[in-house]
């Protein structure tokens, strides 16, 4: 049975603030010029309810950009510690297409060899998300890729209805921040109701806007290895990273040592990498694998589109748009789609 | 072991880069426990004059004496460290090279400019081996240290081959091309955490270009925010005229 319970809006404060004062409270907070970021908050007063994908996806507190892996010591040997980091933290407002990219980020790091930095942290996290009554704006296609509707992957799942949260309960740990806060109610037949009108009037305004099925993308990039379309834009990008360093879905990583200043000990890392760098594909000897940089934008897209498909069974774009927005060369996820559909006749 | 000796030298440049490891504080203290400086103007008064590990180098080469003293720190040093743009990629000095030479010292030193000895500008690694490079105007101090041990326990460091882009999105900053405005971030290498941007300013590419950077892009995306053609040359020239050296010369240690 699905519960569903309602938190009037008057009751969110309280709830921040309690929530916010036994762990980390991260929600969604106005940079200015319509841009986002996850920061920690205290009060509902600072959190945007109504905002556009974030500069950066969640994916910074299950993966952050600098991670500690291991603190060496050679005083004496070699010495090594494995070192997890983590917090206890509540994500708040996350949308459908981030909660999408969470899902494929667990898949990733649960696929053998399990990742154990990336597994505790992310169970020290409970994600109450946010659904989008409207479209964010033009450059999303999460729709397209089946992500605007709810589809799991978070501790409790709130749809603004005005006066009023209807908050679906999907775990213990969102069942147990009902029970401790006491701040919900029971939803009735009529709650359900408007939800159900909602999501009714959603079907209009969230529309798959490239005319072909979903499940036709992979025949799409079967045909498309030598498309011209991988030239252009590869001579329009400039390598710059933007697009995977924003993507929710993007996890490579590298891994290197920092020493300390008494150059005896220090700390193994990983860092943040991305396929559009120069220096990612290269090996020693100076060979690059992806040199050019058509490669790397046709990998980018194959490993949203294709790879996974095959490896996971799932798509791991998102339709978030972000990739399209952070692009100082304007190169567009969904126009670049469009194009691999126009030139390959898929119907 | 016993501790090593490291010397700081300058060639043409304003001492900015001097003044930033003067400023690094704490971990300066931490690394004068490790190592004793021998030679450093911006702080004291001695010299020395006999070999050390490591010479830390500020400035481009920009006349005949310059090479020779470059030559001699170099024969009296195991390591040599270029650090700031003007000793690494030429810097804000190459824009000379814009110019014919004798033109320039007319302007600068009037009627007795013959007596005045210039050269095209030229980063250290044009003249002698360089081991290190910590690129910057100024130096990162982070990055400085990170070099610093390197050098001191013998390992390399590779200066990032990425984009400042790469350090400005992990700091989440909002795109100064999304402010309309340009940035050279996205040609420029990578190593200064994004330092200007973090504090409100665009990137004006003086860590130098990446290996391989898309600059027929990059122009036209420039030009798509209006902004002129000689305008855009200037900006990418105004860091990086000593490519140009190295383009034609192949002149590289
Ligand atoms: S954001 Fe645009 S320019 Fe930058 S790497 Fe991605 S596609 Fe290339
Ligand atoms: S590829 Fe682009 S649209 Fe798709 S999930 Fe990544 S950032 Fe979002
Ligand atoms: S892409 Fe879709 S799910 Fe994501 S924020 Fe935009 S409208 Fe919401
Ligand atoms: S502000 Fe500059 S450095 Fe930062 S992402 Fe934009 S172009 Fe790159
Ligand atoms: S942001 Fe650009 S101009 Fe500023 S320090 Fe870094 S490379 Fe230099």
């Amino acid at each position: 049975m699905q519960i569903y319970k309602i938190l009037k809006k008057s009751n969110l404060d309280s709830l921040v603030s309690i929530l916010s004062k036994k762990q980390k409270f991260m929600a969604p907070v106005s940079k200015g010029l319509n841009k986002f970021a996850f920061e920690s908050v205290t009060s509902s007063k600072d959190i945007a309810l109504k905002y556009i994908p974030t500069i950066l996806a969640p994916k910074k507190y299950f993966m952050p950009q600098y991670e500690t892996l291991i603190e060496y010591d050679t005083k004496e040997g070699q010495n090594m510690k494995a070192v997890v980091e983590y917090e206890n933290m509540v994500l708040f407002a996350v949308h459908t297409c981030d909660l999408a990219g969470i899902q494929c980020l667990n898949i990733v790091f649960s696929d053998r060899p399990k990742d154990l930095n990336y597994l505790v942290r992310k169970n020290k996290i409970t994600i109450i998300g946010l659904e989008c009554n409207e479209v964010c704006d033009e450059y999303s296609t999460c729709a397209f890729m089946d992500n605007d509707l709810p589809n799991g992957g978070y501790d409790l799942f709130f749809t603004d209805l005005g006066e009023y949260f209807i908050v679906h309960v999907n775990t213990q740990m969102g069942d147990a921040i009902i029970n401790d806060t006491k701040l919900f109610e029971d939803a009735t037949v009529s709650h359900i109701n408007e939800l159900e009108k909602l999501r009714e009037k959603k079907r209009k305004l969230f529309i798959n806007q490239f005319g072909i099925d979903r499940q036709k993308i992979p025949e799409l990039f079967d045909k498309s290895k030598e498309s011209q379309i991988w030239d252009d834009i590869g001579n329009r990008c400039l390598s710059c990273g933007n697009c995977t360093n924003v993507c929710p879905t993007c996890y490579c990583f590298d891994v290197m040592d920092v020493q300390n200043l008494d150059l005896k000990t220090g700390k193994r890392i990983r860092v943040w990498d991305s396929c559009q760098n120069e220096t990612f594909a290269k090996v020693s000897g100076g060979e690059s694998f992806r040199e050019a940089r058509s490669d790397r934008k046709r990998h980018r897209f194959y490993r949203k589109f294709k790879y996974p498909v095959n490896r996971y069974s799932r798509f791991f774009c998102t339709g978030c748009g972000r990739c399209t927005r952070t692009c100082m060369a304007k190169i567009s996820l969904l126009e670049t789609l469009e194009l691999l559909i126009k030139e390959n006749k898929v119907k | 072991m016993k501790r090593p000796k490291i010397a700081f030298f300058d060639f043409a440049c304003c001492e900015g880069c001097q003044l930033q490891v003067a400023n690094i504080g704490e971990a300066l203290l931490d690394i004068l426990d490790i190592a004793d400086v021998v030679e450093f103007r911006e702080v004291m008064s001695e010299k020395w004059d006999q070999s050390f590990d490591i010479a830390v180098v500020e400035g481009s080469i920009t006349d005949h004496h310059a090479i020779e003293r470059i030559k001699m720190i170099r024969s009296r040093s195991k390591l040599l460290i270029a650090y700031g743009s003007c000793a690494t990629i030429g810097g804000i000095n190459g824009m000379k090279n814009n110019f014919e030479l004798d033109e320039i010292r007319k302007e600068v030193y009037g009627k007795d400019y013959k007596y005045f000895d210039t050269i095209k500008t030229m980063p250290v690694h044009h003249v002698v081996k360089v081991d290190y490079f910590v690129n910057g105007c100024p130096i990162y101090p982070p990055e400085f240290i990170t070099v610093l041990k390197a050098a001191l326990s013998g390992i390399p460091y590779d200066v990032p081959d990425k984009s400042v882009c790469i350090e400005c999105k992990f700091n989440e900053n909002i795109c100064m091309y999304e402010k309309g405005l340009t940035c050279m971030g996205p040609i420029t290498r990578a190593g200064c955490n994004s330092w200007c941007i973090n504090n409100g300013n665009i990137c004006y590419g003086c860590r130098g270009m990446v290996s391989n950077p898309n600059e027929k892009s990059a122009k036209d995306i420039l030009e798509k925010y209006k902004i002129d053609l000689n305008l855009i040359l200037n900006r990418i020239n105004m860091y990086n005229k000593c490519r140009e050296l190295e383009d034609n010369e192949q002149k590289r240690y």
